[in-house]
């Protein structure tokens, strides 16, 4: 693994954290859609770690906007007008719905709600986050709450369906 | 008299016999013995024992080998022991009873004693001194990793097990124990006989100051310790000899002409520049150039900043392809292990102070071992000598005017950043960031030993007349309380703040304090306390692995128990608080800052938002053993 990082000539930044090194497939491919902008993405985006969980990751502008900034922080060399560009290709082609990657299957229990989940609750993340683990009764209406702020598509009386449900079948 | 000298010097002549020979010349008594002590350090040879004796820079001793060891070091300027103590090396702490000049620091667990010895090296430029328990090596030797990567003059020894017991399998005693410190130090050994502690002891000091310098282990048996024997002690100033190398002239003359000529060069800059205290020839080197300079700005790897980082010239991480300047012809490498970047139509000069280290993983086209003080200076005189002082204007300013512009816009981007995410609770790293530049000093040593604590590092500035920066380049945690108080027993007259994790200041442990406490050491603690591994739950996600895909945090939250760091340094006498709103940051500051005046240590434990994926989650992998149970016991 040492001698890939060396290889990439990516030590100045990973090689004292072995935790994450990417493998010469992950580097090879271009996992990114095309479309305006990517190209910049591509290359100002690729100099400290591979491009592949960005393509995975699905959000709306603010939230690939905290990212962005915080990799400006890091040292990312973009300049104002920059950002808006990468922010843009990454909500257009990569925002909630946009080409959304194979997920493992989840079955949900019937009841008020279900639907509304399976469809928008996988628009950012498939549903295994969601229903992966059981939690606090009251900590549901606090995280439907936070996935409308973060863009979630759903109205005030959709989100109690939801987090109804969710406190339902998933509350501990 | 000239050829009496002489005669001494090349041992043909006894001491008695130049004292009378001087006083034939008219010489008093007094003179005479004056002259032959001053020569005895270079003439005195082992069968001259009265000159040794006579003489200060080398002298005949006798005692135990504790006594051998503490006065070797003694003379060779050791101004602090850190230590742990353990049986068999009483006599060393016997022998410094009546040592004054050398002070005892203690830590309470092995780790902490190392960081403190280290902090206080990089601080001080000088070499730490360690004395821990045999037993209590492997918990150093944690520490040691940093010192060890970083380069840092260390000499770390034990009292091992008595000679005659060797090999018996005793109850503390494991085989060839200085083995396990092999990968970890420039040089280790068992000294032999109580004879040959003090060189020993030399060899250690002088190895691991001699650049790159490091850590040395000495193993020292309890009964070479307690024996006695006669043996030199000599002064630092006779086997610590200056071992800084110039550059050859050819080279830095072609390394100049490439930079008067470069079209689009770059300066690397890393670490060896710290270390050679050259930060005002690479300041003097970057403005004649007008070249931009790139190294540490958020990233690993490195543990200090040597230039300024609001200097117009600096345009922060060094990056694998700079999109600004974009593809230097010239890229000028300076003390950076991380700096020696090959691209086709790049020109590779570096100059570096570790050989090892140099062209290790890049073809390099002008390489050259040296000083990154001497060096530099010497290259800066040479581009001075091969053009006009309006001609170097002319290009520096064509150079320079590009990257000040750059880095105007980045710094407001980055401030206009911290700005926009200044307003919430729990606190963000970059409000923190935004409050630590505007109420620590100028002057301050900042040490920082937190990983996703980087990201604030651009909102303050280091470097040049700012803020003193140190971390570790390998980031081995637990290393920042300690640091700091070596820093401070460096430095007294500067502020001192260390910043470290939560999860950092778990794997140190609250003993850090312990040392704060005892020794009043006004030193400001900030636990960045994101109740996570925050940066290292990053990383692995970023890897989109199962625990991204499934969103289950296996192994980096640390909320649940929630740790109170402000209580645990209560435990130790130490004054903190809690704080969990950005508004009560200025209140707090200047509580701290009182807290200093009276010459004592205070921690901040400051709950701080995560960042990042997966920060959200204060889930973890649920198990209780009291639910295992049979029987309610
Ligand atoms: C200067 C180096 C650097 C550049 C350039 C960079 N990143 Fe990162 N990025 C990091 C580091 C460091 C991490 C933390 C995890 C790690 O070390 O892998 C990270 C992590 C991430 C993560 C995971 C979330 C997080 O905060 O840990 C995302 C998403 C990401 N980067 C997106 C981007 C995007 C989009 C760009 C281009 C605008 C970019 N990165 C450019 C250094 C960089
Ligand atoms: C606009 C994009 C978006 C939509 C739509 C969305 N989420 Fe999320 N969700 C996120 C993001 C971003 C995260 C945090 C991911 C991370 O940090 O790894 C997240 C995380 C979660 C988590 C994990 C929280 C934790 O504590 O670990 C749960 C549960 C969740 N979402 C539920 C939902 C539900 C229920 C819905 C439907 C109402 C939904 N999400 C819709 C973006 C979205
Ligand atoms: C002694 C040691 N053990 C383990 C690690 C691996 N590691 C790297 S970062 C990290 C978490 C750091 O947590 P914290 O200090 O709270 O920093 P944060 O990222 O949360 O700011 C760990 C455990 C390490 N670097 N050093
Ligand atoms: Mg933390």
């Amino acid at each position: 693994m040492r001698a890939l990082v060396l290889a990439h000539a990516l030590a100045f930044a990973l090689a004292s954290t072995a935790a994450v090194t990417p493998s010469r497939a992950q580097q090879g491919a271009d996992p990114l859609p095309a479309g305006d902008g990517h190209d910049l993405v591509a290359v100002a985006c690729s100099q400290c770690h591979y491009l592949g969980t960005i393509a995975k990751i699905r959000d709306g502008a603010p939230g690939w906007r905290r990212y962005v900034d915080n990799m400006v922080l890091r040292g990312a060399q973009l300049t104002k007008p920059e950002i808006e560009t990468v922010v843009a290709y990454l909500a257009r082609n990569l925002g909630p719905g946009m080409n959304l990657p194979p997920a493992k299957p989840v079955a949900l229990p019937d009841g008020p709600g279900k639907d509304l989940i399976a469809e928008r609750c996988t628009l950012c993340h498939n549903l295994e986050r969601v229903v992966a683990v059981k939690r606090e009764r009251k900590a549901w209406p606090v995280i439907v709450a936070d996935m409308v702020a973060q863009g979630a598509p759903v109205t005030t009386e959709e989100a109690k369906t939801i987090f109804d449900y969710l406190t339902a079948n998933f509350g501990d | 008299m000239k050829e009496l000298i002489k005669q001494y010097l090349d041992r043909g002549l006894s001491r008695r016999r130049l004292v009378s020979g001087l006083s034939a010349f008219g010489l008093s008594t007094v003179a005479a013995k004056a002259v032959a002590q001053n020569l005895a350090p270079l003439g005195q040879g082992i069968g001259s024992g009265n000159a040794a004796t006579a003489s200060t820079a080398i002298r005949t001793i006798e005692g135990n080998g504790g006594k051998l060891f503490v006065e070797q070091l003694k003379a060779a300027g050791v101004e602090y022991i850190f230590f742990n103590p353990s049986t068999g090396d009483h006599p060393i702490f016997d022998a410094l009873v009546d040592v004054p000049e050398i002070k005892l620091i203690k830590g309470v667990q092995e780790g902490a004693v190392v960081a403190m010895a280290d902090g206080y090296a990089r601080a001080s430029g000088r070499t730490g001194v360690v004395i821990v328990a045999n037993i209590g090596l492997p918990n150093a030797m944690t520490q040691m990793v940093n010192t060890w990567k970083d380069q840092i003059p260390l000499l770390v020894a034990v009292a091992s097990v008595d000679q005659d017991a060797l090999g018996r399998d005793q109850w503390q005693e494991t085989d060839h124990h200085e083995l396990m410190t092999e990968p970890i130090t420039k040089w280790f050994w068992q000294a032999q006989s109580t004879e040959a502690i003090a060189e020993t002891t030399r060899r250690g000091l002088k190895f691991a100051s001699t650049p790159p310098c490091g850590p040395v282990f000495l193993s020292l048996p309890t009964n070479t310790l307690a024996q006695h024997a006669k043996t030199q002690i000599w002064d630092g100033s006779k086997f610590n000899v200056p071992m800084r190398i110039r550059p050859d002239k050819a080279d830095v003359e072609k390394a100049a002409r490439l930079l008067i000529e470069a079209k689009n060069p770059l300066l690397s800059i890393g670490d060896e520049i710290t270390w050679c205290r050259a930060d005002k020839e690479l300041l003097e080197l970057a403005e004649l150039l007008g070249a931009p300079v790139a190294g540490e700005m958020s990233n690993l790897g490195y543990w200090s900043k040597p230039f300024p980082t609001r200097h117009p010239l600096f345009i922060g991480t060094l990056l694998r392809t700079m999109r600004f300047p974009g593809k230097p012809d010239v890229l000028l490498n300076l003390g950076n292990r991380w700096g020696e970047i090959a691209a086709p139509g790049t020109t590779l000069i570096s100059i570096r102070l570790d050989p090892t280290s140099l062209a290790r993983q890049a073809p390099v086209d002008l390489a050259m071992v040296a000083d990154l003080k001497l060096a530099i200076a010497d290259l800066t005189a040479a581009i001075r000598s091969m053009a006009t002082a309006s001609r170097l204007a002319d290009i520096a300013e064509q150079r320079a005017a590009r990257t000040r512009a750059y880095s105007a816009q980045m710094a407001e981007l980055r401030e206009a950043i911290g700005r926009g995410l200044a307003d919430s609770t729990p606190i963000s790293m970059e409000r923190l960031g935004i409050e630590l530049e505007k109420h620590l000093d100028r002057d301050t040593c900042y040490v920082a030993d937190v990983d996703s604590g980087k990201t604030m590092d651009p909102l303050m500035a280091f470097g040049g007349d700012d803020k003193q920066y140190f971390g570790t380049g390998p980031n081995v945690l637990g290393w920042g309380m300690a640091a700091g108080f070596g820093v401070k027993l460096a430095r007294p007259d500067v502020p001192v703040v260390s910043v470290v994790g939560d999860g950092s200041f778990l794997f140190s442990g609250p003993q850090p304090l312990w040392s704060m406490a005892r020794y009043k050491a006004p030193v400001t603690v900030i636990v960045l306390n994101n109740h996570s591994y925050n940066n290292e739950r990053n990383r692995i996600w970023n890897g989109a692995g199962r625990q991204f895909e499934a969103a289950r945090d296996m192994t980096c939250y640390n909320g649940n128990p929630d740790v109170d760091f402000a209580k645990t340094a209560d435990a130790f006498g130490v004054e903190g608080e809690t704080v969990k709103e950005a508004a009560a940051l200025a209140d707090t500051f200047a509580r701290a800052r009182a807290a200093m005046v009276e010459g004592r240590p205070y921690l901040l434990d400051i709950h701080i938002k995560r960042e990042g994926l997966g920060a959200v989650s204060q889930w973890y992998p649920p198990y209780s053993l009291a639910q295992q149970r049979t029987r309610k016991v």
